[in-house]
Order: C-alpha cells, then structure tokens, then sequence
C-alpha cells in the first residue's frame, strides 16, 4: 500500500524537488500531479488518503493471494552436469585460496544458468582429476553421481599468474569424451580467478545452452542509496565485486548500460531539476550530455544499436517521449498525447520498436509503438503498470504491474512478463512485498528486479531470479534499487 | 425423665472383629496347609512305583481300540453290499457252453464288386490380380544391410518419445553430446498440445532439416507423414521453434532425421 505517500506528498504541494525524494516516486508524480486537474479533485485524494490510511493496517491480510504454477513443458529434462573441484597443481601459497574462490564461483555460475541439472556437491566422487588421463569417466556417469557432462580440471600459481586448464567431458561418450578444453592464464588474484571462472562457466554454457552466450560475465547497473544521495553503482551479475561508478553527491537515478558497455546513461539531480547525464566507463568520469534545458528528464534507454536514446522530457511541460542520438543532439519528440509518456525502451532485438508507460486514459498502462510515433498500441488492460523491460529476442516484455490497483485491492505490485504476440501475461512474483525496475539478463533467461519485503523504500534490495519466477535469490542488500542488466 | 444416648463408635467394633477375622483367617489356613502336608505324609507311598528299575516291570500291552468304552455302533440298513457285516450271497455262475462250430455252408463269402468312381471336382481358379513381387534384397542376405538406421538419440518425454540420428555416422559419434543437444532442444520446444490427442495417439512423424555451421536448423521438411496432420504441423513448428542448437563443432553443416512419437503416458 505505498501509494498512500504519493498521495500524501502531492497533497503538500511541493513539487520542486526533494531530496530525500525516492527515486520511484517521481515517475507515479507524474502521473499524479497531470492527471489531478483530469481525473480527481483535492477533496477526492482526501478521501482517498483517509481510506488508504486505514486500510494500510489491513493491507497485509488483503495482500495475500491464491496463486498455481502450471507447467507445460514436454518433459524433456535439463542436462545434468557435475563441476569437480579443481586439481591444485603447484604448491604455491596462493593456490589454495584462488582455488576455493574460483570452484565456488564456477559452481554457481552453473547452478544459475537456469539450464542444467547439477549434481550436488555430496554426491561427487572424491577423486579430483587435473586432466584427461586422470579422469574415470565411470565414476561420474554412475550413480549417485549419474553425470551426463563433467567440468573439472586443475589450477596452479606460477610466479604471480596463475594458470587453469579447464576440461568439459561428456561422461557418456567414452570413445570421443571431450566437448572442450581451455586453458587461462592470469594475474593471481581473487579477481582475476573469479573472472576465470566466469569465462569458463560461459564457454560451458554456450556449447551445452544451445548457443546463447552466458551471463556470467555481464554486470548489472543499480542505485545504491547512501544517506540522501543516490549514486550508480556497478556489480557481477551474481552480486560480487560491488563498487561505486559516479560520485556526484546528488541524486542519481535510473542508470542504463549502453549497448557496447562502454557508458551509462542516467538521469541526475542539478540545478536545472532532473537532466540526462552521460558516464563513460573506459575514461571513468562524467561526458557531456547537453541539458535539455529544462523539465524532469527521466529514465534514459538505449537503441539496440547504440546510437540513439529515448528518455522522458517535460521540456514541453507534459512529460513525452524523446529521442536524441547519444551525444544528445537531435531531440526529437515522439509522442504527443495529453497525459504523462515515461520509461520508454527500445525492442533490443530490431530497435524500431518502444515499449513505453503512458498515462493517456488515466492510470499509467503499458503500450508500444513503432520507435517513429506510429502504431500505438495499448498492452495492459488496467491496474497500474511501470518499468517496462524488454525481452533481448523481442518476444516478452518484463513490467511491474499492480494489477488490481486502488483503495482495498488485493495483491500488490509484482513482476509480470506478457508475450507481445498474443498480449498473454504471467505473474513472476507473489506476495513478496513490492516489486519494481525489472529487467532482462542479455541471454533473456533472468530477469533482476528491486523489491522490499516491507514496502519500505530504503530496504530495497536488488535481486534475479530465473525468467519463470524461480531461483529468487537476492543480490544486494538493503538499498539498492533500479537494476539495469547489461547488454552482453 | 432422662434419656442418655450412648455413643459408641462403630469403628472399634469393626477393629475387633477385623482382628479376630483375620486370625481365624490365619489359623484356618495353617490347618489347610497341616492338612495338605499331613495327607500327604499319611498317603505317601514308599518303594519303587510302576515304570521303575523293578524286576517285574515288563513291556505292557495296551489294547486301546477294543476297550475303548465307545458307545456301540449305530447298524445302518444292511442292504449295502459293502457296508454289510453278512457276507454277501456269492453270485450264481451259469456254465460256459461252448457253441458248436458252424457248418461250412452257413458262412456267405461276399461277391466282389467294383468300387463306384468319383469324378474329381475341380477347383476354381484363382482370379487374376496382379500380385505384388516380394522386393528381391540387392544385397546378399549376410552382411551390411542397407536402409535400416538406428536412432542416435532417444529421449523419453511425458507426451512420447523424441529420436533423432544425424546421416553423418562419424559426427554422430564424435559429437554425440551435440546430437543430445539438438535432440533435448527440440524436444523442450515441441508444444504436444498442439496435436489432436485422439488423431496423433500412437502414430509418429520423421522430420528432417539441415542445421548449418552456426547451428540454425533450415529446410526442415516432412520425411514420414503420421498421418495426423496436427501431429506434424506441431512437430515441423517445434524444429521452426528453434533459434539455434549453438555452432557446430565440426563440419559446415550436418542433417538430422527427427522422429516424434506421440504417446502421451
């Protein structure tokens, strides 16, 4: 029930901005403040604000749902994969710890890939083959174990570097058994072994996951709340290595990888409100990104190509839909509808789509045009939808969606994924509090997400789960929002 | 005139004769137990009883039927042959008269005659058709056979069985974790839902389609019909499904035969 302090802050009447403002919000102000001459009266949100005020106690009850999970999958089970520890192959000091690190990491790198079956840990053979000659592939590909493929292999430091041959063997080929081999060599450090690992795990995941690229190596782009700031921080996709990218001492939101990896796009607080800023990550510092001049200018998107970027501008007044090229020159307007136009994202797959949230016919609902302004077309038929996120083959759009919104409703705001074709949609997350800023693993089988148990705006922790709403596991801790999942 | 009402308290009555109870009790079973030992040292038979190392003791013949003191049998009717204690009359016996051999003129000796002829029917010829020649084997019957191909790959699902063999024999046999790729893809993504259940049960559809060097399957075309259109309108979308099986680890392209058996369990 957090609509409630919407409400209650519009009632205030201040609309400059306010630091202590959650980034969330600004999106829902928009859509508040243009739709009260619409839609409602003052005296109407007061009655709405005592109503949601009582009904913010019973919130909790009410909140819980009836829900199934159907399965229509032919049966065709995953591959069951073992991931052996690794062979240490010198006595250096280093190698024990590198080696720890970088068979956990490989091991989770695998159990997440969402396509495998992996044998557990206890149920592995206690040998620890360091190559092809040491390998009984019996030992694996009978019970309990009952392997259909084996990564294993051994590590060693050299001198400083440290060195991992990495095998994959079919453990029921025992004519031809080799499906890959690799070999790395790095700096020995705890970073580089996790980087191993991750390069490997995704080798093992392109071969056996029917050619799409692992995730292992993508990273995932967040706000990480830090007293009244927000600043764009930057982490693995399985949460490790968090560190900060902008320190600007402002507020600093929706941040947005570009295709290539090389900048991020967000938007920031300055003295002229809400403007798009620009980071480059190879030179590791704010680039130029010409201020529009004025309005909120929010949630900046990439073109799949990486030369355009569609963000939300009120330059005009209303806020609607712009698109300028990466430099920021060019703005063009795309919608010109009444009603807020926000949170636009380019269909990664061709880029001359925009799904979008628009505030046209009151609550804000999902639609999709063509990325010139053609073809328009509604996607939710009700509740309160925000946050679209695009599958990376076109197919699905991942938005948060309160489906049953107003005073006394049940359910809450959750995750949902509608296949565009057929505008069929299914609900990812159930009863987990409130859910926000979805978005798509660049191999389309994860989905990142903020949520708060609690509803609570600074216990937001960004988590992923599996594109069907399994493997839930949380990234971060508490206050951490706006997930953005890197392109590759 | 003066009434005076005497108390006396029930219990010490009910003490007294509790005592003396339960000393008559004790005596009376001191004189069982005297009794009991006593009869028994009055009654106790000295010397060697029967059955012992005595000089008479001899085997003893126990004639248990006979003396059973049985109550007498019941006579039933005496008619039975088998259940009468009467001997049975003994039955009469005619004597054998032997017959007087016949006189040689009494016996006819049969004339011969001629055994009547049967034409023999005949059978009606069988109407022409014409039959189909048994397909004459190229090869010689030991040996390589030609035109029969085991399967690779088979993979048991909840709505059938999925098979696949690749023309290349020493891919398949190289690469034959490719080949459970490509058979587990297309496996996950045939919807047998799509199949009419009642027209598709049992009956199973061969695809085949060439996957290229990037691992995209193209040209897939209908090799065995089932005979149930959906059933192979659904297996044929199950292989378009497909985005890739993930580059090919050798060659430029491979074809893949794919059989789809609907027989949901």
């Amino acid at each position: 029930m957090v609509p409630s302090i919407w409400f209650d802050y519009f009632n205030s009447h201040s609309w400059a901005p306010n630091p202590t403002l959650f980034a969330s919000t600004i999106e829902e102000m928009i859509f508040s403040t243009v739709r009260t001459p619409i839609a409602h009266s003052a005296r109407h949100f007061k009655f709405w604000l005592a109503a949601l005020t009582i009904l913010v106690v019973s919130a909790s009850t009410l909140h819980a749902q009836d829900w199934f999970k159907t399965e229509t999958s032919s049966g065709a089970s995953n591959i069951r994969i073992a991931v052996a520890d690794f062979k240490p192959t010198s006595s250096d000091a280093q190698t024990t710890a590198l080696k720890s690190i970088f068979d956990a990491t490989l091991y989770s790198d695998l159990a997440n890939a969402g396509i495998f079956d992996i044998v557990s840990k206890s149920l592995l053979p206690q040998s620890t083959p360091g190559g092809p000659s040491e390998i009984v592939l019996a030992q694996w590909a009978n019970a309990p174990a009952s392997a259909a493929m084996i990564a294993f292999g051994g590590l060693g430091v050299q001198s400083g570097r440290v060195i991992v041959n990495g095998f994959l063997f079919d453990a029921k080929n025992t004519q031809y058994p080799q499906v890959l081999a690799k070999q790395y060599n790095e700096d020995a450090t705890e970073d580089s072994a996790r980087q191993i690992a991750h390069r490997f795990a995704d080798e093992i995941i392109f071969r056996l996951g029917g050619g799409t690229p692992g995730i292992a190596e993508s990273k995932i782009v967040y706000v990480k709340v830090a007293g009244g700031n927000k600043e764009i921080w930057q982490m693995d996709y399985d949460g490790a290595n968090q560190h900060a990218i902008t320190h600007l001492g402002t507020i600093s939101i929706s941040p947005r990888i570009s295709p290539d990896s090389t900048r991020i796009a967000f938007s920031s607080l300055g003295h002229d409100g809400f403007q798009i800023r620009m980071f480059s990550l190879l030179l590791g510092r704010p680039v130029n990104f010409p201020s529009a001049g004025g309005g909120t200018n929010l949630s900046p998107a990439w073109s799949p190509n990486g030369k355009d970027i569609a963000y939300s501008s009120s330059r005009t007044g209303d806020p609607e839909i712009w698109i300028s090229d990466a430099n920021g020159s060019l703005s063009r307007r795309i919608t010109s509808f009444r009603g807020p136009d926000v949170s636009p994202v380019f269909n990664p797959k061709t880029g001359a789509q925009i799904a979008w949230i628009s505030g046209r016919t009151g609550l804000p609902q999902l639609y999709i045009m063509d990325s010139d302004g053609s073809a328009v077309t509604r996607m939710t038929d009700g509740g309160y939808a925000t946050s679209p996120s695009w599958s990376p083959n076109g197919q699905f759009l991942a938005f948060a969606w309160d489906r049953k919104y107003g005073p006394g409703a049940p359910g809450g705001q959750d995750i949902y994924v509608m296949e565009i074709a057929t505008k069929r949609w299914i609900q990812l997350t159930h009863d987990g509090g409130r859910c926000d800023f979805p978005s798509w693993s660049p191999d389309g089988r994860h989905i990142v997400y903020a949520n708060s148990a609690d509803g609570v705006a600074a216990h937001m922790k960004v988590w992923s789960m599996l594109a069907d709403g399994t493997q839930r596991r949380a990234l971060t801790g508490p206050g951490a929002d706006m997930p953005n999942w890197s392109w590759k | 005139m003066a009434t005076h009402i005497t108390y006396t308290r029930n219990s010490d009555i009910t003490g007294e004769s509790f005592g003396s109870n339960f000393a008559n009790s004790i005596l009376l079973h001191l004189l069982v137990a005297a009794l009991i030992f006593g009869s028994a040292f009055l009654f106790h038979k000295r010397g060697t009883s029967w059955g012992e190392s005595a000089s008479t003791a001899g085997a003893i013949q126990a004639t248990m039927v006979s003396s059973l003191p049985l109550p007498p049998k019941q006579r039933e009717l005496d008619t039975g042959v088998l259940t009468s204690e009467a001997p049975s009359p003994a039955p009469i016996t005619a004597k054998e008269r032997t017959e007087p051999p016949p006189s040689p003129n009494e016996v006819a000796i049969p004339e011969k005659t001629k055994p009547i002829k049967q034409a023999e029917k005949p059978t009606p010829a069988p109407p022409k058709h014409p039959q189909p020649a048994p397909e004459q084997p190229t090869k010689a019957a030991t040996g390589e056979t030609a035109g029969i191909r085991i399967p690779q790959a088979t993979m048991e699902l909840k709505s059938g069985t999925a098979s696949i063999s690749v023309e290349d024999r020493t891919f398949g046999a190289r690469f034959a974790y490719y080949v459970n790729i490509v058979n587990r893809t297309v496996a996950q993504n045939w919807y047998t839902q799509e199949a009419d259940p009642r027209a598709s049960l049992g009956k199973s559809v061969t695809l085949t389609f060439d996957i290229n060097r990037d691992g995209v399957p193209s040209n897939a075309r209908v090799e065995t019909r089932s005979g149930s259109p959906s059933l192979d309108l659904s297996a044929m979308r199950a292989v378009q499904r497909v985005e890739g099986f993930g580059p090919l680890p050798a060659g430029d392209h491979i074809t893949v035969e794919y059989t789809f058996h609907y027989q949901p369990k």
